[in-house]
């Protein structure tokens, strides 16, 4: 063992780094694991805003703020959890606030707050159009306020479990080369997303799932796997995010015949109705021909240069750069792009897994607060509430219990699992697994599903999953092996796309984002208000379970807006 | 999936580059070519994909977000920094140049393009880069501060620590204990902050030696930052804030203060006194000879008597005028949200910074093409 701590957290982007500085808080020793420096974390690329009922645009409470996530969950998220979320979200805002958040702020100098889709009222709090940024900034100066360890350029890659618990993690330190075995009473995982199973998505090239896969192998279930939201506005081509608070300050969607089209699709909400219902909106409009080059228009340019400059200055830089599109002249392309996993490792409200020790939270956990569709801005604030309630819950059950062991024999076979990875002398490269992965993962598991697709994905998953047997990595040096960290990335990846696949034929009803219009296009209450789950089976592929809802005050309604 | 990869059906173009490889573990450095097909639209870091993936496995970069915000692809194209996902390769292979890439400087090379970036990271710390508010219980709900409080501190907030402007430090070139223009613009995003309660202390630890005096103002960080942040202004700030202060020891600002003095009682630089007026008596005298070498040359204007010039009254004029603004301090520098406006998107001729604002309903000079 290299190191030893009350409380590991792996990854440091918000949710990481906010359980950390709660765990330090509670009087644990805590230290974080992260393959990239905590200010590089995916968490950083947020645009629009953190959901909390503050009331300083409107009269809000958190009850109403509830509502509209059960209601943009459709009714798959965990009313409990939701609950927790709304209520303890403003207190969590203005915490980040007295730490010295830049928020951008009213005439009467309060927290602003935009109109955001599916939700009542003006509830997204945000920092111009870099909310994640400012975030990201202000957690990492509170970290180094406290001085927390931080393990960084560490890929995180096996928990370590003995005596039924999670009592540390083996990582490769990427500056310097070899295994690393970081002992703790508990650890938290939150290394974020899985976006990069997709070819056209906002997600970071680091969003490769790796804390979810590493619960997949130490048995802990998956929930709800199935649900990758598809952000309406993704910029063509590279699948940039464009910020939904683009909609938020009155931006609008056009066909190619210049129509606003959402008249038909969600004639009250219009451009700020739910994701999904957009996304699902814009995948038909293109599909029937009114598209675009395979995109539809955001239009801002009503808005006016000094709106545009003043408050969505980032989301001008993007498409300038990434698009050559000026917006206050033109209208900006955008298509629907995976852009965040509502499933994720299965949670309790304290982040605690069905294992002993080991605690997840932000996108890599499934509280689940999302359920099938996660409204924007309720991302940001999940990250702050649960990654604070996971990293407080961890240390107290640190503090409360001692011994750590890591037997030989764990990191023994590891290292032989890892030189012989290495030690292979030719084989297939990684990157033509990862792009057949992706590029599939699109056609056959996206915003529409049909049957036969999504049996042909498990096929093609499982096909993917023997070459993986045989993948060759080139650079066999120690220092920055990027190609060893990626090679293990796909690995991750491939488990986790087996785990959609059998969730998602599991699911015979449309719900959010899983959307079957051509068999099962009705939502299904009497046997579908249940979540999924998947573990691994002896044989290594994905078996499925299901789990029920937690309803506290609200009963299923037809969702439209 | 690598970006590049995934619009196959795109058009392509073929892309040539050199890269200065750097393998630690032997030692050996090699500048490298490379030829590969591309999609259109590539930038910098999608090129560098395509290499890793098919032609050398072994080439070493960081990247993330790949969308300008997470700061991880810094590096050198030509010798000055830049962020690899945002340099679009199309007009480069347009011109037929055939681009040099190496790792950023004054950091050290780990592997081909990665560098240590603890010593960027150690400078950071000596900040103490978190909010000392000054109250002992925070308010129940959060601190009203205005728009205008926090824009004074905007451009600063964009930083994404990429270390761009690092790289490009001169004075960090000599000096490379010198704190640097991302560290001080850190500071500066504390100093201007309303709600920070630690001003005097924070001014102090960075008017110490290594610090704010030290920069030798060449802007290559404003330069090459690629998100508006600045550094210099921020490092003028820090100075402007300093001296209102009165934390005007330092050499630096004794010289800052003389050119006012100077200006405002003659409307010249009276350089002769400007070495007293700046490094005390005792130290100017150990210059005298070296100041005589310069007067025998006629560098060195006699000091006696004052030359005034003849327009001294317009220069007072404005001494006075600004005075009268109470623009001192860092309110006298801040240039605020139309300086943002201006920050340069494109190498194909987007807004740049010396360019007018663009004003609604005007075609911006890019989207002809």
């Amino acid at each position: 063992m290299d190191a030893k701590h009350d409380v590991l957290v792996i990854g440091a982007g918000c949710a990481g780094m906010r359980a950390a500085i709660a765990a330090h808080d509670a009087g644990a020793d805590v230290a974080m694991v992260s393959k990239i420096h905590p200010v590089r974390s995916h968490s950083g690329a947020a645009e629009g805003g953190i959901n909390a009922a503050l009331g300083n645009a409107s009269e809000d409470d958190p009850e109403k703020h509830a509502f509209d996530t059960v209601k943009g969950s459709d009714y798959l998220g965990d009313q409990d959890a939701i609950e927790i979320l709304c209520n303890e979200a403003p207190g969590d805002v203005y915490e980040l606030e007295h730490w010295g958040a830049v928020f951008s702020r009213t005439e009467d100098g309060r927290i602003a707050q935009r109109p955001f889709g599916a939700a009542g009222e003006p509830r997204t709090a945000y920092a111009a159009d870099i909310t994640g940024h400012v975030l990201i900034q202000v957690l990492y100066e509170q970290v180094l306020k406290r001085d927390l360890r931080v393990y960084e350029e560490y890929f995180a890659w096996k928990l370590v479990v003995d005596d039924d618990r999670c009592q540390g993690v083996i990582a490769w330190d990427l500056l310097h080369g070899g295994l690393k075995t970081i002992g703790a009473k508990t650890v938290i995982l939150a290394t974020g997303g899985a976006g990069r199973l997709y070819t056209g998505t906002t997600n970071a090239y680091a969003c490769t799932g790796d804390g979810m896969a590493m619960a997949l192998r130490v048995g802990v279930a998956l929930e709800d796997m199935e649900m990758m939201q598809f952000h309406p506005t993704t910029l063509s081509p590279t699948g940039v995010l464009i910020t939904e608070g683009c909609r938020g300050e009155g931006a609008h969607l056009l066909n190619s015949e210049g129509d606003r089209f959402l008249t038909r699709y969600a004639p009250n909400a219009m451009e700020l109705a739910s994701r999904d219902v957009i996304s699902r909106a814009e995948q038909t409009e293109i599909d029937e021909g009114r598209g675009v080059d395979g995109s539809v228009l955001l239009d801002l340019r009503h808005l006016g240069a000094e709106k545009i400059i003043e408050r969505l200055h980032g989301t001008r830089e993007l498409s300038l750069t990434f698009a050559l599109v000026d917006p206050i002249h033109e209208p900006i392309p955008v298509r629907p792009g995976a852009h965040y996993h509502m499933g994720g490792v299965d949670t309790d409200v304290d982040g605690l897994t069905s294992l002993t020790g080991l605690y997840a939270a932000g996108e890599c956990a499934c509280v689940s607060v999302h359920g099938a569709n996660r409204l924007g801005g309720n991302a940001l604030m999940e990250t702050i509430t649960f990654g604070k309630r996971a990293g407080r819950h961890a240390a107290e059950w640190a503090l409360s219990n001692t011994a750590v062991l890591v037997p030989p024999s764990v990191e023994a076979d590891s290292e032989r699992e890892l030189r012989a990875l290495l030690g292979r002398a030719e084989g297939e490269r990684p990157w033509t697994i990862r792009d057949e992965l992706a590029r599939t993962m699109h056609e056959n598991f996206g915003v529409f599903r049909r049957e036969e697709q999504m049996q042909e994905q498990g096929r093609i998953v499982e096909r993917l999953g023997e070459r993986y047997q045989r993948v060759f990595v080139e650079d066999k040096g120690s220092v920055f092996n990027s190609d060893l960290t990626q090679a293990l990335e796909l690995g991750f990846m491939l488990e986790l796309a087996d785990c959609m696949v059998v969730s998602g034929l599991a699911r015979k009803e449309s719900r959010g984002a899983h959307a079957r219009p051509y068999d099962y296009p009705d939502r299904d209450d009497e046997s579908y208000m249940r979540h999924t789950l998947t573990t691994l089976d002896a044989d290594g592929r994905a078996q499925l379970d299901w789990k029920p809802v937690t309803a506290t005050k609200w009963q299923p309604m037809e969702r439209t807006y | 999936m690598s970006e590049a990869a995934v619009h196959t059906e795109a058009a392509t173009m073929q892309v040539r580059l050199k890269i200065w490889r750097f393998d630690s573990e032997t030692g050996e450095r090699a500048l490298r070519d490379y030829e590969i097909d591309a999609p259109e639209w590539s930038c910098l870091l999608d090129v560098l994909d395509i290499i890793k993936d098919r032609v050398d496995g072994t080439l070493a970069y960081r990247k993330s977000c790949r969308m300008m915000i997470c700061g991880s692809c810094g590096m050198r194209m030509d010798g000055a920094a830049v962020l690899a996902c945002k340099e679009r390769m199309k007009p480069i292979v347009d011109s037929g140049h055939v681009p040099v890439i190496s790792a950023m400087g004054n950091l050290p090379i780990l592997k081909d393009l990665v560098v240590d970036m603890e010593p960027f990271w150690s400078k950071m710390r000596a900040m103490k880069p978190w909010l000392q508010p000054g109250y002992e219980e925070p308010p129940a709900r959060e601190r009203l501060a205005s728009q205008e409080q926090m824009n004074v501190i905007h451009k600063e907030a964009l930083c994404i620590n990429c270390g761009c402007c690092v790289s490009e430090c001169n004075s960090m070139e000599s000096d490379p204990d010198f704190l640097g223009p991302a560290a001080l613009a850190k500071g500066m995003r504390f100093v201007g902050d309303a709600r920070d309660g630690a001003e005097i202390e924070r001014l102090e630890a960075y008017n110490s030696e290594h610090g704010i005096w030290d920069c030798t103002r060449c802007y290559f960080c404003t330069e090459r930052c690629p998100k508006g942040v600045d550094p210099r202004d921020a490092i003028a700030k820090l100075g402007a804030e300093s001296i209102k202060h009165g934390i005007d020891r330092d050499m630096g600002a004794k010289h800052a203060k003389w050119f006012v003095t100077s200006a405002k009682t003659t409307g010249w630089l009276r350089e002769t006194e400007l070495v007293p007026k700046t490094q005390g008596v005792v130290s100017a005298i150990k210059e005298v000879k070296f100041a005589m070498g310069l007067a025998r040359r006629g560098k060195v204007p006699p000091p006696f008597p004052p030359h005034v010039a003849e327009g001294v009254g317009e220069s007072r004029a404005l001494y006075d005028l600004v005075s009268e603004q109470g623009r001192d301090g860092a309110a006298g520098i801040v240039q605020g949200e139309r300086a943002l406006a201006r920050i340069e998107h494109t190498d194909e001729g987007g807004a740049r910074r010396d360019a007018p604002e663009i004003t609604p309903g005007e075609t911006p000079p890019h989207a002809e093409g």
